[in-house]
Parts: structure tokens; C-alpha cells; sequence
């Protein structure tokens, strides 16, 4: 027995190296075979997206390619930019991925030269609105503002920007402040640029007396618990509070809605291009579209539907302004709505 | 500090008589600081307790005032918005502190001198909005005072038309009061229980009523516990973010803090960081002034230090004095966590709290969600840090001040001790100005650093009493027995305080592991904490996931706080 098994024993550790060899070469080749197509890397994303449903995009993204994080940084499209600023003063910047807001915001970027020209497959599917001629950017969802209304509070909901100016909503509106929403921010330009609206009518819709809350979120919160009759908040979340029970709905204004279109694009000193590049394919592909809808969203591309609920695309009355214009005009009417309110 | 210097007198008589060996006071006497000064056994101590200080606290105070004083002031002065938030802070803190102040008196005066069943229980639910940090608090307010919320409702069944609103300026100071009170009653029924009983017998067996011995005897003895009191709660409003963030900004009310806030994270303003560091200077020297006549204050204080009998009145006062209390803890400590607690457990705003639509997915989500368990981990490991590295470098601090008498020590005193006079705002911008030339800027290393700047005195007063009652000649006698001076006092004395060490920084974990104003100002991607995490869903609008993770964070909290509490009065008390 002894002896057997001392005989034994080279042939064991051949065995056992043999064994052992096997299995580090066969984990080479795999990975060797994975890399060729397999994304690895870590990305980082500053993204205005509530945080719950960046955090469901990312998981979904990184399932498909489990060597890649994404690491995200969630704040008001104000807050984002200051940021953004910072960094590039003080130090590096962090962002490799920027998700947020709207076209006049890219197109500053793109004019400042930080951006690098995207390559995503997808852009060919999307409507020519959502897609920059130049290749910097990429619209990924569709957000228009509306009217939200607390179904328990107003028998009559207002059906359109004009009718926000009447006696009967006095007191009775919130709206984000333009200061942090990008959304906010980007509303102010259209309305005042709009031939029917302008200026007239943004002074009285702000005589009207309208209680400004930080951003998007809150708005759908006081009009939901009924702080507030009826508000000014992007769709998507009055169409998730009222799902969720809370007695909201929502109308799109027979006026024109405004709308932006939260691209995405990569700075052009992101380190690993190559991820960066397949997590903005994946938000416009139809698999990434159709968890937009999911989310309530309007989607950018046409062959996924809309949410439960939403007009189709073509039935929306959305405001189309010169957004070249609009990027021009950004930042003088958001001081001009400011002031308006002291 | 200063008693345990020997004075003049002492050291005349002893080199005059040198036959009296040293080593009989308890406390350092001149010979051993000849022979500590002259070989130093605590050099090396010092050299690093010394570095550790200049990095963490002198550093980030001098970038503060030389960015600082290159701001235009003649803009910054006359800028309305700076003028208007420098009127709302001072305002709104004074006021504050003086509420606090009257209600610390009130409940000091409840708790000792009259006597109760309950009072034991009642004084923790005094304590609650101590323990919860004050953002939560301003969470819960709201989900209590919404203009649909309970309260509210509560109001109109009753017929009765007017509308609470917990937003705006007499919001934001309710709530400074609210969160300051608790701690305006410890400092006050400490000052109380100082008051000789003999002064106060005396004054009623004169025939003096109550009243009378209360308002001529009880209240001008501890009127430097009120001022005291005062200070302290005036500083640390001065220093709040959560409260004017969340109560006061939707109404447009700016305090300094939110300003500072607005301005890093707005993109409208230029080269923010010169003003910034400016109004951080203000700050700093309203906290200087305070701490200053605070200390002042104390000092003149000593004089009332004689042993009190305490006085217990019963009867119909008493009863009412505990239904009061009663009714203020019932309102102003359980009732907010109860409308936190339902909007956690609502799936969405303005749906009825009845049972069938109560639910635990804003819980699970809460503690499951990525960023909710990325805040916590980052918290945990940022807190546990700051732990870590305040309690080595506070027994450092405790050690020299209370084992030598080098001419340093003053200086390390007030370095180490001048953070917690500080607000988070001025700490979290210094630090925001010397992390891009340390290459720490936009990671979590910048808000462990400002942790322990800010958290450092929690240990360094918790070790002060505790090292000057372990004699010094156990350490004597190590060092005679061979053992270095710095390992005699290691093996020594380091091994009795240990367990206070261990206490301080549960402590600063405990306070760490909720933070928000430095790290909402210092937050980089992947470094979002527990407190950032809640304060931007709140942000966000999603009130009822914001809750949830409040409701966790309050409970744990109040939990650990008062363990720990329990677990050093009750060491105390051995």
C-alpha cells in the first residue's frame, strides 16, 4: 500500500498539473475569445435621469456586458454644468458620458470642443430631430412639459399654456425652477420665443402667482398630494404618479408642448471611448427604447410603442423652435424669468 | 486644563524644598517637565500629533482666508443676495437659540426639581430630535405639515380654515429650535444640578414662594449655563444646511449655508470659490466670537461648583408640569416620525393612508436599490475612518494636554478643539480648496479628511476628564521599571482609557455615518453618502423612497445613539 502509493504520487502531481494547466488554458482562451468582442472598463455617467431609473438602465446595460461599470453621478442639469465647469477649471474632469437635459446644453459643448463625435449604429434609426447632423449628440427620449392636474381638486382641468393665465389658477400652479432643471430652464426659451406665447403671456402666467419648486420631482409631488391644483412637469412622471395610485392626470396643451430630448454624448477626453460609445448605442437601440417606454418615457425611435396611456407620436402636438436660436437665448430668459418673479 | 497647572506658589515651595519627591502629586509636577523637556519621551508623540493637526485643521482654515481675502468685498457687500442670507442666518440662529434656551430652562427646571414616574422615559423622547439628524427632522415635518397632510386634514374635519405651512423663514426657525432645544436642556440641567440647595431652602424658609426663589435664586446662578447654552445652539443653527435647504429654499429664504450650496452648484456664477471662501471667513468669525465669550463665560463660571441636594416638589405643579412635557414630547418628537414613518409606507403621494394600501416596497427598495446600498457602504467605510483615525490622533491630542506641560500645548488645545466650533460649510469649502493641489479633489479621501477635522473634538473632550483622574504615578512607576516614557504611557494609562477611546469613536461613527453638509458639498461620482443619497431623492421629488430610507437611518440612529449613551453613563456611574 505504501509503496503503491509513493509510486503514485509523481503520477498524481502530473495529473494534478496536467489538470491544473488544462483549466488556466482554457480560461485564457475564453477570455482571449471574449476580448475580441467583450467591452471591460468602467465609464462614468452624469446623467439628470431620476436615480432609480438610471440605476435599471445601467443594470440592464451591464447584464449584457458584465465586465463593464458604469459609474454614475445623478444631479440637476444645473448642477451638472456647474460641476462639469469645475472640473475642467480645477482639475480633470470625471464625466466620460454626459445624459441630460437638452440640445442647446450639447450644442454649447459641442461649440466649446469637449465633445467627441459619437459612433452609434442606432442614430440611423431615429427620427433626423433627435440626431446632431454633426454626430456630437444623440436625443434618447422625448420629454415634452404638460399640464398635470390633481383629479380630486379640478373638475375642469386647464387645456392649454393660454388658459394657465386665467383668474382660477391663482395660487393655484407649481412649476420647476429654472435655475436647476434643464428641462425648466429650456421652456423658459421656447415660451418667450413663441409667437403666440412670448412675453406677454409669461407675465401672466407668473401673475398668476405660481409657487417655483427645485426641479421636475417636487412639482409632481404637489400637485399628486394636492399642495397644488395643477402644475408644470414633464409627462413622464405625472404618467408614473398616476399609475402608481395618485390621483393626477395629465394633459398635453393643445398650444404646443415643449419638449427636450435628454441626449447623450461623450467628452472627448473619456477615457474608454469605446464603452462610452456602446452605452449610448444601447440607450438608443430597441431594447434600451423599449425600457424608456417601460419608464414611461416618450422613445426617440418609432418600432417600440409608446407607454400606457400616451398619445402616439404623430397625434402630439409638440413646439418645434429653431434651436440653434433657443441656445442663443438660454440663459437671458432664464434671468428674464427670474426676474420677472421678484 | 488649567487647575492641573501647578502654580507660582508651588513651585517656589518646591525648589526650595527638594527633598519632597515628585512623584507624589498625582498630577506633573515642574522636575518632570525639566527631565520630559530635556530628553522628551514624548517628542515623537508630539512631532506627529503636531503634523497630524496642520494637516487636518490649520491647512484647509488658512486656504479658506487666503482664497478668501481675495474676494472683491466691496462687491460681496453690497451684493443684496449676500445681504439678505447673512440676515436670515443671524436672524434665524439667534432666534432659534433663544427659544432653545428658554425651553432648555423650562425643561430643566421640569426634570430637576420636580419629581415624577416616568421621568426616565420621558426625558429619552426629549432627547429624539437630538438623535435624529436635523434634515430627517425636516423631512418629517413636512410629511407632517404638507398642505394636504395630517395635521392639516386633522384642521379642516375640525372646521377649521387655516393652513399650517412649515415653509419659509418662522418654518426654518421652528425647526432650528426644535433640534436645538435638546441640546440647550443637557447643558442647562447640568448648570442646575450645580445650584447649592441650601441657597434655595434658604431663600424659602424666608417665605419666598416658589416663583420667587425660582426667579431670584435658581435662574441668575445658572444664567452662565444659559448663555452657554445659548452659544452652542446659535452656532450650531448658524451651521445647519439640512433644515434651510428643505424648509427654506422653496420659499426662497436663503441662509448663508444654502447660498454657499446655491452658488457651488449653480451654473450661472464664475469662478464661485474666492466668494465662497469669503462668506466662509464670516461664518468662521461668528463661530470664533461665540465659542470666544462661551469659553470666557465658563471660566468666570467655576465659583458655583459646590454639591447640591436636590429639591423635589410634588403635587398638582408636578403633575402638570409632566402632562405638559408630555404633550410637547407627543408632538413635537413621536408625531413627526409617525408621518414619516406612514409616507414610507405609502406607495405614492395623495393616496389615502388606509390598510389596504399600506406597503413595504419603499422599505425593500430602500435598503436594495443601488444607490441606496452604494450610500450606505460609502458612509459605513467613510465613517468607520473617520473613527479610526479621530481616535488615534484625539488620545494623541488627550495625552499631551494632560501628561505634559510643554509651551505647545495651548496651541494644540484650541487647533484641536476650534473644528467643532466650526460650521460643516466652512470645513467642507477648506477642504474643497486644497483637494485639487493634495490630488484628492472628487474622491471619498476629501470627505474622510473633513470628517475628522470636524468630528476630532468629540475625543478629544471625551478623554479630558477620564486622563485627568488616571494618575500619573502608575506611569512612574513603568518608567522607573525601565519602560519608555511614551510606552509607559501607552501601556499605562492608553490601556485604562481605552474603552472611553472606544467610546469617542462610536461617537463620530455614529455622527459620521449621517453627515450631510460636508459631503453634499464634497461629493464626488462614486462618493455619494447615505445623507446625500436621502437628501437627493428628496431633492428629486420621490418623497415616499426618501422616507423610507430616513425612517431606517432615524431609527438606527436613535438606537445607537442611546446605546451608547447608556453604555458610558452607566461606566460613568461606576
Amino acid at each position: 500500500m505504501k509503496r503503491f502509493t509513493k509510486a503514485a504520487l509523481p503520477f498524481a502531481l502530473v495529473a494534478a498539473l496536467a489538470l491544473a494547466g488544462c483549466s488556466t488554458d482554457t480560461s485564457d482562451t475564453a477570455k482571449a475569445e471574449g476580448s475580441s468582442d467583450e467591452l471591460s472598463g468602467t465609464i462614468t455617467l452624469y446623467t439628470s435621469e431620476p436615480q432609480e431609473k438610471i440605476d435599471e438602465i445601467i443594470a440592464d446595460f451591464t447584464s449584457e456586458h458584465p465586465e463593464v461599470t458604469v459609474e454614475t453621478f445623478r444631479a440637476g442639469t444645473g448642477e451638472l454644468t456647474a460641476r462639469i465647469a469645475t472640473e475642467q477649471e480645477t482639475g480633470e474632469l470625471q464625466a466620460d458620458v454626459l445624459l441630460a437635459a437638452d440640445v442647446p446644453t450639447f450644442e454649447a459643448y459641442v461649440e466649446d470642443d469637449v465633445l467627441a463625435p459619437l459612433e452609434v449604429d442606432n442614430a440611423a434609426e431615429l427620427e433626423d430631430t433627435y440626431v446632431d447632423p454633426e454626430g456630437y449628440w444623440v436625443g434618447t427620449r422625448v420629454i415634452p412639459t404638460v399640464l398635470a392636474y390633481n383629479t380630486n381638486i379640478m373638475d375642469t382641468p386647464p387645456e392649454s399654456w393660454q388658459e394657465m393665465t386665467d383668474e382660477e389658477y391663482e395660487g393655484q400652479i407649481s412649476m420647476p425652477n429654472p435655475d436647476v432643471s434643464g428641462a425648466a430652464a429650456f421652456n423658459a426659451a421656447v415660451w418667450l420665443d413663441d409667437e403666440k406665447l412670448g412675453e406677454p403671456w409669461l407675465e401672466d402666467l407668473l401673475a398668476n402667482n405660481p409657487t417655483i419648486l427645485e426641479s421636475n420631482g417636487p412639482v409632481g409631488q404637489a400637485v399628486a398630494d394636492g399642495t397644488t391644483g395643477v402644475g408644470v412637469v414633464v409627462d413622464y412622471l405625472a404618467r408614473e404618479l398616476n399609475e402608481q395610485g395618485s390621483p393626477i392626470d395629465l394633459v398635453y396643451p393643445s398650444d404646443g408642448a415643449p419638449y427636450v430630448s435628454q441626449p447623450a454624448g461623450i467628452f472627448s477626453d473619456a477615457e474608454n471611448p469605446e464603452v462610452a460609445n456602446a452605452f449610448i448605442d444601447y440607450l438608443i437601440s430597441e431594447e434600451g427604447q423599449t425600457t424608456a417606454v417601460e419608464q414611461s418615457y416618450l422613445p426617440v425611435r418609432s418600432d417600440v410603442g409608446v407607454p400606457e396611456g400616451a398619445p402616439s407620436m404623430d397625434e402630439l402636438e409638440l413646439l418645434d423652435p429653431d434651436l440653434d436660436h433657443i441656445a442663443d437665448i438660454q440663459s437671458e430668459s432664464v434671468d428674464h424669468f427670474n426676474s420677472l418673479l421678484d | 486644563m488649567i487647575d492641573t497647572k501647578p502654580t507660582p506658589g508651588e513651585v517656589a515651595s518646591e525648589t526650595s524644598n527638594p527633598v519632597i519627591p515628585a512623584s507624589v502629586s498625582p498630577t506633573p509636577t515642574p522636575r518632570w517637565h525639566q527631565r520630559i523637556n530635556g530628553t522628551d519621551g514624548l517628542r515623537l508623540l508630539r512631532v506627529a500629533v503636531l503634523l497630524g493637526l496642520a494637516g487636518v485643521v490649520v491647512v484647509p482654515i488658512v486656504a479658506t482666508i487666503v482664497m478668501g481675502s481675495r474676494a472683491d468685498f466691496a462687491v460681496l457687500l453690497t451684493d443684496p443676495a449676500v445681504y439678505d442670507a447673512t440676515r436670515n442666518s443671524l436672524v434665524s440662529s439667534a432666534v432659534s437659540a433663544l427659544a432653545a434656551t428658554a425651553l432648555g430652562v423650562g425643561f430643566a427646571v421640569v426634570f430637576e426639581r420636580f419629581r415624577f414616574s416616568g421621568q426616565n422615559l420621558l426625558r429619552w423622547f426629549l432627547l429624539i430630535p437630538f438623535l435624529i439628524p436635523p434634515f430627517i427632522g425636516a423631512m418629517s415635518w413636512m410629511a407632517l405639515l404638507g398642505v394636504n397632510g395630517p395635521a392639516n386634514q386633522l384642521l379642516s374635519q375640525l372646521g377649521i380654515d387655516h393652513t399650517f405651512s412649515i415653509f419659509g423663514g418662522t418654518g426654518v426657525i421652528f425647526l432650528l429650535t426644535i433640534h436645538s432645544y435638546p441640546i440647550a436642556y443637557l447643558v442647562i440641567s447640568a448648570a442646575i444640578r450645580q445650584v447649592p440647595g441650601n441657597l434655595e431652602e434658604a431663600a424659602r424658609m424666608s417665605g419666598a414662594s416658589n416663583w420667587t426663589v425660582l426667579r431670584t435664586v435658581t435662574l441668575p446662578l445658572i444664567r452662565p449655563g444659559m448663555t452657554a447654552a445659548f452659544m452652542l445652539t446659535f452656532v450650531s443653527s448658524l451651521s445647519d444646511f439640512g433644515i434651510p435647504a428643505l424648509i427654506g429654499l422653496p420659499e426662497r429664504y436663503t441662509t448663508l449655508t444654502t447660498l454657499v450650496y446655491r452658488q457651488l452648484s449653480s451654473p450661472s456664477s464664475s469662478n464661485p470659490l474666492p466668494e465662497v471662501s469669503a462668506i466662509s471667513m464670516v461664518l468662521m468669525a461668528v463661530a470664533l466670537v461665540a465659542l470666544l465669550a462661551q469659553r470666557g463665560r465658563a471660566q468666570s463660571t467655576q465659583i458655583i461648583a459646590s454639591a447640591s441636594t436636590r429639591h423635589y416638589q410634588t403635587g398638582v405643579l408636578g403633575f402638570v408640569a409632566m402632562v405638559l412635557t408630555w404633550l410637547w414630547v407627543i408632538v413635537v418628537s413621536i408625531l413627526p416620525l409617525l408621518a414619516l414613518a406612514s409616507q414610507a409606507l405609502l406607495p405614492a403621494p395623495g393616496v389615502p393612508l388606509t390598510l389596504e394600501n399600506i406597503t413595504l416596497d419603499n422599505i425593500i427598495t430602500a435598503v436594495t436599490s443601488p444607490t441606496a446600498v452604494t450610500g450606505i457602504q460609502n458612509s459605513v467605510m467613510l465613517a468607520a475612518g473617520a473613527a479610526v483615525i479621530t481616535a488615534i490622533l484625539g488620545l494623541g491630542v488627550a495625552l499631551l494636554l494632560a501628561r505634559s506641560n510643554h509651551p505647545v500645548n495651548p496651541s494644540i488645545d484650541v487647533v484641536a478643539n476650534l473644528p467643532q466650533a466650526l460650521p460643516g460649510l466652512v470645513i467642507a469649502v477648506g477642504w474643497l480648496l486644497v483637494a485639487p493641489a493634495l490630488g484628492i479633489f472628487n474622491t471619498p479621501v476629501v470627505i474622510l479628511v473633513a470628517y475628522v477635522m470636524a468630528f476630532l473634538a468629540l475625543v478629544v473632550q471625551q478623554l479630558r476628564g477620564p486622563l485627568a483622574s488616571v494618575s500619573a504615578t502608575l506611569e512612574e512607576a513603568a518608567t522607573i521599571s525601565g519602560a519608555s516614557r511614551l510606552r509607559a504611557i501607552i501601556g499605562v494609562t492608553g490601556r485604562i482609557v481605552a474603552p472611553v477611546v472606544v467610546t469617542g469613536a462610536v461617537m463620530v461613527f455614529l455622527t459620521a455615518v449621517r453627515e450631510l453638509t460636508i459631503s453634499i458639498l464634497l461629493v464626488a461620482p462614486g462618493s455619494q453618502t447615505l445623507g446625500v443619497a436621502i437628501f437627493n431623492l428628496q431633492q428629486a421629488g420621490n418623497y415616499n423612497a426618501a422616507s423610507a430610507l430616513a425612517l431606517i437611518v432615524a431609527i438606527v440612529g436613535i438606537a445607537g445613539l442611546s446605546i451608547t449613551a447608556a453604555v458610558t453613563s452607566k461606566r460613568q456611574g461606576k
